[in-house]
């Protein structure tokens, strides 16, 4: 069974998950029809007009963070599905979620417009290639873009932008709980789900060695 | 307190009707088609709930309505998968998933009654009928019941001051897993054969209800008996 010491080789996320789990344990436009995703012009216009001119650059730079993260998302579910070695349950969803986070991109860069940083190069080191691997890095990916998203949800001036950050941050959860349950692992593992700041996330991506620039 | 919204009007494409009084085969389920554009996640009721969603300066006491609100949802819930478990009719796998959905919505209902200490609402008397008797319109009524939450917290996302968001973004994500879950019970041993509603994550962006289209459809259900 592939373990999960590959992906995340300091157990960096994991740690930050786990601690951030059992530290706390008291707390435009939608729908895709016939498995066409929905496109960056969706997110845009869940926005009021005027939101990409009312944005802080506060507000930029977490919609650059969140896009660095999409971007990564997206180019692992792209070539795990253009690998061609996933089969079942795990190849629908690999389809539907890249689908999703390819639209999480397009729209983010749409909001963006000039201020969208480019996308990084990315090394996923195989864990697009083998179907154990992939369930492994899917889950742990999902997991960390919940606690992403939650971690800047308080800090986002914009109400138009944080709609949409709001909107995402379910997705991914929904994306989460559905990786866990094909690998028969608890889909909502703690009746709160705990925020991770920007720093331990970029940390614990840095360490999967994923970007290679 | 009297409603006079009728279900027609709360529930068009009788997902929640189908749910709780009706054969309930996938056919049934689904020649309401347009459950995917119709009550949950039609992308019009994000466009449509913006007004509510955009009025409303975060304040203290706006929180207390709306935590008020998020506690009803969850004294519904928990008292729904309570019973569910407690009447012994669930299949294995969505046994499981009752009691652990329990817990967790039990929990919600403990953190936001402290956090509004005396000003929490009281815990209403619900009547949920066969859909905590039977498996399958259990787990109809739950997928249902767990995307309205979502929507329902998202929906005041931008209503709350940003400290009581942060604590009410811990639970969104829970309510989101959940939603996944019982979808993936449902369908996914038969591969999604009605996509894309039928995904644990129907599409990529989650719509919002206003708080007023949420308690209409909650109203409409007729589990609140008072």
């Amino acid at each position: 069974m592939f373990e999960l010491e590959t992906v995340d080789a300091d157990g960096a996320i994991r740690e930050t998950q786990e601690e951030a789990i059992t530290r706390n344990d008291a707390v435009r436009r939608a729908v895709a029809f016939g498995g066409a995703f929905l496109g960056g012009g969706a997110l845009l216009g869940m926005l009021a007009p005027g939101a990409k001119a009312a944005t802080t650059k506060g507000d930029i730079a977490i919609l650059n963070y969140a896009l660095t993260l999409e971007y990564l998302e997206a180019a692992f579910y792209a070539e795990a599905v253009a690998n061609n070695k996933l089969t079942g349950e795990l190849a629908v969803f690999a389809k539907v979620v890249g689908e999703h986070e390819a639209a999480h991109v397009a729209g983010l860069k749409e909001v963006l417009g000039r201020k969208a940083v480019k996308s990084p190069k990315f090394d996923f080191q195989g864990t697009t290639a083998d179907p154990a691997k992939f369930a492994a890095t899917a889950e742990v990916l999902e997991d960390t873009g919940v606690a992403a998203y939650k971690g800047q949800a308080g800090l986002v001036k914009s109400n138009t932008i944080l709609v949409a950050a709001l909107s995402i941050h379910a997705v991914e959860a929904r994306h989460a709980g559905w990786i866990r349950a094909i690998n028969g692992h608890n889909p909502a593992p703690a009746a709160f789900d705990e925020p991770l700041t920007m720093k331990q996330v970029l940390a614990a991506v840095k360490k999967t060695k994923f970007i290679k620039s | 307190m009297p409603h006079h919204v009728t279900l027609d009007v709360a529930d068009p494409d009788e997902v929640i009707r189908g749910a709780m009084t009706r054969g309930h085969t996938r056919a049934d389920f689904f020649r309401k088609g347009a459950i995917a554009g119709g009550t949950l996640v039609a992308g019009g009721l994000v466009i449509g709930g913006l007004p509510e969603i955009a009025l409303g300066k975060p304040s203290a006491s706006q929180d207390v309505d709306i935590l008020n609100f998020a506690l009803l949802l969850e004294y519904l819930e928990s008292t729904f998968y309570t019973e569910a478990v407690a009447n012994n009719a669930l299949q294995p796998r969505v046994l499981e998933f009752a009691r652990t959905v329990r817990d967790h919505e039990l929990a919600h209902v403990e953190f936001l009654s402290k956090a509004l200490g005396s000003k929490a609402i009281g815990k209403p008397t619900f009547d949920f009928g066969d859909t905590v008797k039977d498996n399958w319109k259990f787990l109809a009524t739950a997928t249902v019941l767990e995307d309205t939450g979502v929507t329902a917290y998202d929906g005041q996302g931008t209503r709350l001051t940003r400290k009581t968001l942060t604590a009410a973004a811990t639970i969104v994500s829970v309510e989101a897993r959940h939603a996944a879950w019982v979808r993936q019970i449902m369908y996914g041993a038969e591969g999604y054969m009605n996509a894309p509603y039928e995904y644990p994550a129907p599409s990529a962006l989650q719509p919002a209800k206003s708080k007023d289209q949420v308690t209409a459809s909650v109203t409409a259900t007729g589990f609140i008996k008072g």
